[in-house]
């Protein structure tokens, strides 16, 4: 196990495959069964790239992604906490992730994964409306949007001119197919550029999910 | 100048500096009320509501985030569940009884229909072939009969696995009535107009009420029937006519020539409906059933 170019996640190469790891911050609990690797005192979690599109993103190449340890984070489409509880780890007891998805189901799991570890904070609303929220969470470091609505770039705008620092970092999981599924990937990608650039976003850093999830996009803006 | 700001921790009065100068933990109305009359604070703008989130970016803050958003959370999650969830689950519970019934009942012929063939060929009705044959001595056996002999330890599994069935079957039944109660309650004009079941499935499909109300009576109509729709526009195959409304006892007894009438006519009615039931209209379930009805009469 050693430290990978990206802070506080861990990597292992096992022939030609290379595994991911975060140190959990909470030993003995496995969130979605993943394998866990026991090293010295700590405990690291397996990131699986097919459950996850951050782990994916990392996977295929990107640099950083400007996820701190101590970060305060807005992640919109928690779902049931899968990517939430590794970002939960990388952001360490220290920071907070503010957890929103709209679906009462998911998140239920959602809450008995927040009750252990005391960095997730569950939010029950719609990201489409990001006022509703206003007086239960607090300005973030970083942005994490992965919901699949037709409307998710707007949705991404309005959260960051709402909740995002100036010079915060946000995450975008572009899923082309809910767009617009009669249009082409690469068509409905540069109409998403063309949209974040015209809000005053820097694009840093664009990704394709390849192999692990179809007709998705990472995009690293910065505010 | 300064600001007034409440969220979940309290209510605060921030500076210009966006230093809090003052506090109020767990906010009422009337606390916010008095801080703004004692520090004459204004409500920020965008702009500064932008600047005083940042001061709760602190993680001095961040347990009573936690312990507040679970606790709030919590109780959304609670008040989420309304009657349409209560019916879908039980739809879906009637259509698991319905599949595991007839496996475990077909088993169940094959298993009797070792002994007394001659009768479980005659019988085709399920429930009326278990009741007769569970009852003592009302099934005979004919006299020459390709039914082996059994002794009495054979039979015992056999009927054994008839009662477990029947006792299926009469949860079945009751979840039906389960059923019906909470459609009346929660749609009475669908339930009357499409019957408790058919209703129901609509909803499922639907995923709400609010949803099924707002859809237009041709999408009612086709509700189910999905495939042959898409395979209608993609290869011109022909048109289906209904979806699940092809259960209703007015298409099942009418000529094939007059189905697509009727579907129509129907899922007019249910749109009707619908829309009523999710306003909270007044009961025109009846009145919608018998127009259906003498317009169809055969």
């Amino acid at each position: 196990m050693k430290q990978s170019s990206i802070f506080e996640v861990y990597e292992e190469q096992k022939g030609k495959r290379r595994f991911l790891y975060t140190k959990s911050i909470l030993k003995g609990n496995d969130v979605y069964g993943e394998r866990i690797v026991n090293e010295g005192n700590d405990e690291y979690r397996e990131w699986n790239p097919q459950k996850s599109k951050l782990c994916a993103a990392i996977l295929n190449g990107v640099p950083n992604i400007f996820l701190r340890k101590g970060d305060f984070v807005l992640y919109l489409g928690s779902s049931t906490g899968t990517t939430v509880s590794h970002v939960s780890d990388i952001v360490g007891t220290e920071g907070l992730v503010f957890a929103i998805d709209i679906a009462p189901i998911v998140m239920r799991d959602l809450v008995f994964l927040s009750e252990k570890r005391n960095n997730i904070v569950p939010v029950l609303a719609d990201a489409n409306m990001p006022e509703t929220y206003r007086e239960r969470i607090s300005l973030v470091d970083f942005l994490y949007q992965d919901v699949a609505q037709k409307n998710q770039v707007e949705i991404f705008l309005k959260n960051a001119r709402m909740y995002l620092k100036k010079g915060g970092y946000a995450l975008i999981a572009v899923k082309a197919r809910s767009i617009d599924v009669s249009k082409r990937p690469g068509e409905v990608y540069r109409q998403v550029f063309n949209e974040i650039e015209k809000s005053g976003m820097k694009i840093i850093d664009k990704r394709n999910l390849d192999p692990f999830q179809r007709d998705h996009l990472m995009l690293f803006c910065k505010y | 100048m300064s600001y007034i700001f409440s969220n979940i921790l309290g209510t605060f009065i921030i500076d210009n500096n966006l230093k809090i100068i003052d506090r109020v933990v767990y906010q009422h109305a009337s606390d916010e009320k008095r801080l703004l009359l004692k520090h004459g604070a204004v409500k920020p703008d965008n702009d500064a509501l932008k600047s005083i989130l940042g001061v709760f970016k602190d993680r001095a803050y961040s347990e009573k985030f936690h312990s507040i958003n679970l606790e709030l959370t919590k109780a959304g999650i609670r008040d989420s569940v309304t009657d349409e969830f209560l019916v879908i689950e039980a739809v879906h519970a009637i259509d698991d009884i319905t599949k595991v019934s007839n496996t475990l009942m077909k088993r169940f012929r094959g298993w009797y229909a070792l002994q007394n063939p001659e009768y479980e060929h005659s019988e085709t009705d399920n429930e009326i072939l278990l009741g007769n044959v569970l009852k003592a001595n009302t099934v005979k056996k004919e006299k020459i009969s390709m039914g082996a002999h059994f002794s009495k330890e054979d039979i015992e599994p056999v009927m054994e696995l008839g009662e477990k069935i029947r006792v299926l079957y009469r949860l079945r039944s009751s979840q039906e009535k389960y059923l019906d109660g909470v459609m009346g309650r929660l749609c009475p004009n669908v339930s009357e107009v499409a019957g408790a079941l058919i209703g129901a499935r609509l909803l499922v499909h639907a995923r709400s009420l609010r949803r099924l109300a707002m859809m237009p009576a041709s999408t009612i109509q086709l509700l189910g029937a999905e495939q042959a729709l898409f395979r209608h526009m993609r290869t011109g195959a022909r048109a289906p006519r209904h979806g699940l409304i092809v259960a209703h006892p007015l298409l099942v007894s009418a000529p094939q020539k007059m189905h697509g009438k009727i579907a129509r006519g129907l899922a007019d009615k249910i749109a009707i409906a619908a829309k009523v039931d999710y306003f909270r209209g007044k009961f025109i379930g009846n009145k919608l059933r018998e127009e259906l009805e003498k317009k169809f009469a055969a």
